[in-house]
């Protein structure tokens, strides 16, 4: 029995985890899918097939292209920002002395709060009159750089980023940190035997021997950034005058507070198939990573 | 689809000959060398290292006060009587300290958190074991049978790590209010179940990937049939792993906030997250109990933090540089 069917066994463990995530996690893309085709409005039976209309009024929508925008200026800063500082941190942390644990541990602290969480508390920092950040500005005599980081609408997209960055940071240490503990040591001492001061075998033997790691930083910081919209919400939900709306936002404002559930489908597809590009850009760029140190 | 092997320890141990003392006597020849060629400079190089080095700690520390400026606020806070926060010390550690915002928050009259943070642990307890155990049975099936497409369903599942959940979000919505589901906490379980297969799966598959066959073909050769192999002898061994996923599983469903968000509404099923986001309606002026309902809120997820801090980081690691 079991020679004649080998898949039996395995078939038998899988049966029940492909159920549940067929039933739950593929079946609704697919729907997803199918929804962003008609004009369903979130209640009632009443659906029809609209062929592409949703995706013909997205692309002239105002208030898409603006999410659109703002998706690119939140990715482009996402891939930037906490990536450096991230591997920054990682590489001045990398070594075993004691108190680089205790500095470590601080500075990923912020992976274990909830987006909710770390927004409510920016939302005090950002405070125009009793906020950290305006009480500083004006210590040092900046007065006037001192504003209302959230309702000012040239620098509320900025200011949110800020908070969602300070979570991602942490992130990206920790990932630099893992790249970083399997570069040869014996690499690095010869480098330095043959006279590479430190920035030289920085640049020259370890950034690229943490191809791999930066390569799943970006991958993952690209995916997380897409998708991010808890802290948004919390801080601005999109504003002011949907300053801070990216696509995730826009998504769901469209379906759950317009109740636009097929054209919101039709902003979920695009969102997914931008995720799908950046999903391929890695398994490519992570494949190639393979071939030169592997 | 390599890379998503199981990972091999350090590779620099393998590449770089075997024996700790061998490669210590290699880098004490080369510091030989290098101590040699430079002689004199020594003590200059000595003096400006040390310099260098407190100034890298210098300007560390300095980042890490800057970072760590909104948890202190936080917590100083959240320890402040009303009357001392209104008065506009935010920033200032607090006066005398107080638990007056705890109880209020707390209070079933008031902020009532108590009622979400036990629905909040009466859905990621059971949503974190289901999606362990899902991907245990798949990450068993992946990690040590041979069958057809196995690679291809493996691809198939570790995808769903990577779907953003607004994909899912509508459809999911309706299903919900079809099977009578909608703003029950079986709704969020469920889908955080499923969702959380596919690292799961990765995860366990990985690990199970390294387990020696021979154990396996030891435990047959015994008469044992398939299952008391994987109930016996595999599933004891899985205990590290199962601690990594436990911690992962555990914080990231805590936190979520979008799934209970559209999934329930009334305060019976609303979970922490949703009701600490509702609190800074109800207290929009009131600093002192957002900051005690968020301190509250992170607690589980800062206790995972403090004592299994190695788990939790071996997991995000092995999700993110296996992924």
């Amino acid at each position: 029995m079991l020679r004649r069917h080998p898949w039996l066994v395995p078939a038998s463990f899988l049966a029940l985890p492909l159920l549940v995530y067929g039933a739950f996690v593929i079946l609704p893309t697919l729907n997803s899918l199918y929804y962003s085709f008609t004009d369903w409005v979130g209640y009632g039976a009443d659906i029809s097939f609209i062929g592409t209309a949703n995706f013909e009024k997205i692309f002239t929508d105002r208030l898409f292209s603006n999410a659109i925008k703002n998706t690119a200026i939140w990715l482009l800063l996402a891939m930037t920002a906490p990536t450096l500082l991230g591997l920054s941190l990682a590489l001045a942390l990398q070594g075993k002395r004691r108190i680089n644990t205790l500095y470590k541990s601080l500075f990923y602290l912020p992976i274990c709060l909830s987006p909710i969480i770390i927004g409510i508390i920016w939302v005090w920092l950002y405070s125009p009159k009793l906020g950290i950040v305006n009480i500083f500005l004006r210590g040092i005599g900046l007065d006037q750089l001192a504003t209302a980081w959230l309702a000012n609408p040239n620098t509320a997209l900025y200011a949110v980023f800020v908070a969602w960055a300070w979570q991602q940071t942490g992130l990206n240490m920790v990932i630099f940190l893992a790249g970083l503990t399997s570069v040869p040591t014996p690499l690095v001492e010869a480098a330095k035997v043959d006279g590479a001061n430190y920035w030289q075998t920085l640049l020259k033997v370890i950034i690229p021997m943490l191809r791999p790691a930066t390569v799943v930083v970006l991958a993952l910081t690209a995916i997380s950034a897409l998708k991010s919209f808890e802290i948004i919400w919390v801080m601005t939900m999109g504003g002011p005058f949907n300053r801070s709306d990216t696509l995730a936002v826009f998504m769901y404002s469209e379906s759950f507070r317009k109740f636009k559930m097929g054209y919101g489908s039709s902003a979920a597809v695009i969102l997914f198939l931008m995720t799908l590009v950046i999903i391929v850009l890695y398994f490519r760029f992570a494949a190639a990573a393979e071939e030169l140190y592997e | 689809m390599n890379r998503l092997e199981a990972p091999t320890p350090n590779p620099s141990r393998h590449l770089y000959g075997g024996h700790p003392k061998m490669r210590e006597g290699l880098n004490s020849r080369y510091t030989a060398i290098f101590s040699q060629r430079r002689g004199d400079q020594t003590t200059r190089t000595n003096w400006s290292r040390l310099l260098g080095t407190a100034l890298l700690y210098f300007i560390l520390t300095i980042l890490l006060v800057l970072f760590m400026v909104p948890v202190y606020g936080a917590i100083v806070t959240a320890f402040k009587s009303q009357a001392e926060v209104a008065a506009g010390g935010y920033w200032t550690p607090p006066a005398s300290v107080t638990s007056a915002n705890f109880d209020r928050v707390l209070d079933p009259e008031d902020g009532n958190l108590g009622l979400y943070l036990q629905n909040s642990l009466l859905l990621t307890i059971p949503a974190s074991i289901f999606s362990i155990a899902l991907g245990t049975l798949a990450g068993y099936a992946l990690g040590k049978y041979r069958f057809r497409f196995d690679g291809l369903l493996f691809i198939f599942i570790v995808a769903g790590m990577f779907l953003p959940p607004q994909i899912a979000l509508i459809p999911v919505f309706r299903m919900m209010n079809d099977i009578g589901l909608y703003d029950t906490l079986w709704a969020v379980i469920i889908i955080h179940t499923a969702f959380g297969i596919p690292i799961c799966t990765l995860v366990m598959r990985n690990f199970f990937q390294v387990v020696p066959n021979a154990l396996r073909e030891a435990a047959l050769i015994d008469g044992a049939n398939e299952y008391s192999i994987f109930f016996r002898i595999m599933l004891p061994l899985t205990l590290p792993a199962l601690a990594v996923l436990a911690t992962l599983q555990f914080t990231w469903i805590w936190n979520d906030f979008l799934w209970p968000f559209i999934l329930t509404q009334r305060a019976e099923s609303r979970t922490v997250m949703v009701g600490i986001l509702n609190l800074t309606g109800q207290y929009s002026v009131d600093w002192g109990g957002q900051a005690a309902a968020s301190l509250i809120g992170s607690l589980p997820t800062l206790i995972i933090f403090v004592f299994f801090q190695r788990y939790f980081i071996r997991g995000l690691t092995l999700g993110a540089v296996k992924g």
